[in-house]
């Protein structure tokens, strides 16, 4: 035994290993996976309220089916926890929570730790690489906002050629500079040669907006919760006419899982769509936001996405 | 106050005048070193007190800091199992890594100087995300030559991810600990363990290790007070501990400062009973070479 040396040791027990394989599990699908396992694994990442959020003082759910290192749904809350116990409801299966952050669930390739992403995430081409898609559950409007005192503008195409404000790197900046992409929609843009005026936040804008009519700004673009959330706060500005495009929020799962996950977002999206007709959505979006942000939603065409 | 007490005979119980002076020279070492713990006591006092006045200056909400502190302090456990696990793997890793470095055999020598160059040479954040992302992508090539038993194992757990991160990566830097730990032990120590005609195993098993412990111990405390710390980084991947329940709650109130001052002080506490246990240790560990 002296002559043995570790690394022989360890090429022995690495041979050990491979030498008995297991049988291989039978094939199955994810939406099978799902029905037999009874629980829908969902990532969220409750640090964006009020999409989702933690519940203080939650004591985990007596008899759940959830694993350990998964939560139960008493100990979350948003618009997106309500979406994703519904979905589970309408599947006949427990819903559980894992938490990873934001840049790990849309990194893609989850190596199977969780079935689905019901985290309002913005469909994107980028995205749509590694992910696949559902029908979106809402949208994120965005729409032109001016202030309170001004007659002049009476639609968006009127702030041709003015100074609007909105936030670096957003959708916004892309629309105002004609290089926005959504996929699955197509829109005109309205507004031409603006004079584009950055900010470090959508609401270092806004404020800039409040000043007065045309002091800094004519208008600034941004979301419609956003700039909704500001009037409610007090500042002296309103929305001017329809939004001009939405960007579309939908459950995702992982392009790279070891199951087909095809059946699932099907089967999600036909229940996303029974929720949009039967008002379920509606109702939990004026919950949430005070607003209903799902009618464009429910008319998005899924197949235009050409995912599979 | 400076000059030695001369013997009085009516303090001496043995009417001995050397005893005396003993007794009298032991209590002034004793009044010493407690105005010095006096004076250290106050200049802490001093500090905490100008923390404390730094601190009120913050814009932040008393109120809500005290009725919320529950939900982070229910994260302690996490945080201490987690650097409690890690540290124990990471000294075994750093047992062997110590091993590796100081033996003559060029493949043992290379593995862990190339572990110690690489993990040292990558932040740890980096790591972790390596090892929850990337490691289940080399499990999927395992699993495409037909072997998905072992692409499980290659998939882990967040806890399990934190783990392994943790531990190699603190095992790397340990390395160095274990190294001058075993060569702190005499050579002729090594030869008499020859002499009796040991083998390696027993020579480090039974002559070398119970030597350098003692070295190494209140060392691997250190390290395992700063990863406390480091364990923070864990929250990346949604492990409810410190950290990551102070940044949940602060998203959820808007209370940033609030939820960061009970997740510093609860580090703090930490680190101060970490310590301590350290500390104690130390001193146990020292009796045998008393004098």
């Amino acid at each position: 035994m002296r002559r043995l040396s570790p690394v022989l040791l360890v090429l022995m027990a690495v041979l050990l290993v491979t030498a008995c394989r297991p049988p291989a599990p039978p094939p199955q699908d994810k939406l099978a996976g799902v029905l037999a396992r009874g629980t829908l694994i969902v990532s969220t990442d409750p640090a964006y309220p009020p999409q989702s959020q933690l519940v203080e003082g939650a004591q985990r759910a007596a008899n759940t089916k959830c694993a350990s290192g998964q939560h139960t749904a008493n100990e979350l809350e948003g618009f997106d926890i309500e979406v994703a116990k519904e979905i589970a409801r309408r599947l006949g299966v427990e819903v559980c929570f894992v938490t990873p952050s934001w840049d790990l669930i849309v990194a893609g390739s989850w190596a199977d730790r969780w079935d689905i992403s019901i985290g309002s995430m913005t469909i994107t081409p980028a995205r749509m690489e590694k992910l696949y898609f559902s029908q979106p559950y809402y949208t994120t409007p965005a729409a032109f906002f001016v202030h309170k005192d001004n007659t002049t503008f009476r639609n968006p195409a009127d702030l041709s050629g003015k100074r609007i404000g909105f936030g670096t790197g957003t959708t916004y900046e892309y629309y105002l500079e004609g290089v926005l992409e959504i996929p699955g929609e197509t829109f005109e843009v309205v507004v031409k040669d603006t004079v584009l005026k950055p900010y470090e936040t959508d609401l270092f804008a806004l404020q800039d907006l409040a000043l007065g009519d045309g002091v800094r700004l004519d208008a600034v673009l941004t979301a419609e919760p956003t700039g909704a959330e500001a009037i409610k706060d007090g500042l002296p500005i309103k929305q001017l006419g329809d939004p001009v495009f939405f960007e579309y929020l939908a459950a995702a799962v992982d392009k790279a899982s070891s199951k087909d996950p095809l059946p699932l977002i099907k089967r999600v999206s036909e229940i996303i769509q029974q929720m949009h007709a039967d008002g379920t959505l509606g109702k939990l979006s004026q919950q949430f936001y005070g607003l209903d942000l799902t009618s464009a939603a429910a008319e998005f065409d899924l197949g235009a996405l050409k995912q599979w | 106050m400076d000059e030695v007490p001369s013997p009085s005979p009516t303090l001496s119980p043995l009417q001995d005048p050397d005893y005396a002076v003993g007794l009298a020279l032991v209590r002034r070492a004793r009044r010493i070193r407690f105005v010095e713990t006096v004076k250290v006591g106050i200049v802490w006092i001093i500090l905490v007190a100008l923390l404390t006045a730094g601190l009120l200056q913050l814009r932040f909400d008393a109120r809500y800091l005290f009725q919320h502190a529950d939900f982070v302090l229910r994260g302690v456990t996490t945080t201490i199992g987690v650097s409690l696990i890690s540290i124990l793997f990471a000294s075994v890793l750093a047992l062997f890594g110590a091993l590796g470095r100081l033996s003559r055999n060029p493949i043992a020598q290379g593995i862990s100087g190339f572990y110690i160059s690489v993990i040292r040479g990558t932040p740890l954040l980096i790591q972790i995300y390596f090892i929850y992302l990337g490691l289940p992508q080399l499990g999927q090539q395992l699993e495409e030559i037909g072997r998905p038993d072992l692409a499980r194992l290659f998939t882990l757990s967040e806890i399990q991810a934190g783990v392994l991160a943790l531990s190699l990566n603190y095992g790397a830097y340990m390395t160095e600990i274990f190294r001058a730990g075993l060569q702190s032990v005499g050579h002729g120590q090594y030869e008499a363990a020859a002499a009796l005609g040991m083998t390696r195993w027993q020579m480090l098993r039974r002559i070398v290790l119970p030597q350098a412990i003692r070295v190494i111990i209140p060392d691997i405390g250190n390290q395992f007070i700063a990863m406390q710390k480091d364990s923070a980084l864990v929250s990346v991947m949604g492990i409810w501990e410190i950290t990551y329940r102070a940044n949940r709650l602060a998203r959820k109130d808007a209370k940033f400062i609030e939820m960061l001052l009970v997740a510093a002080a609860l580090y703090w506490i930490l680190t101060i009973v970490s310590s301590w246990l350290q500390s104690r240790l130390e001193k146990r560990m020292a009796h045998a070479y008393e004098r």
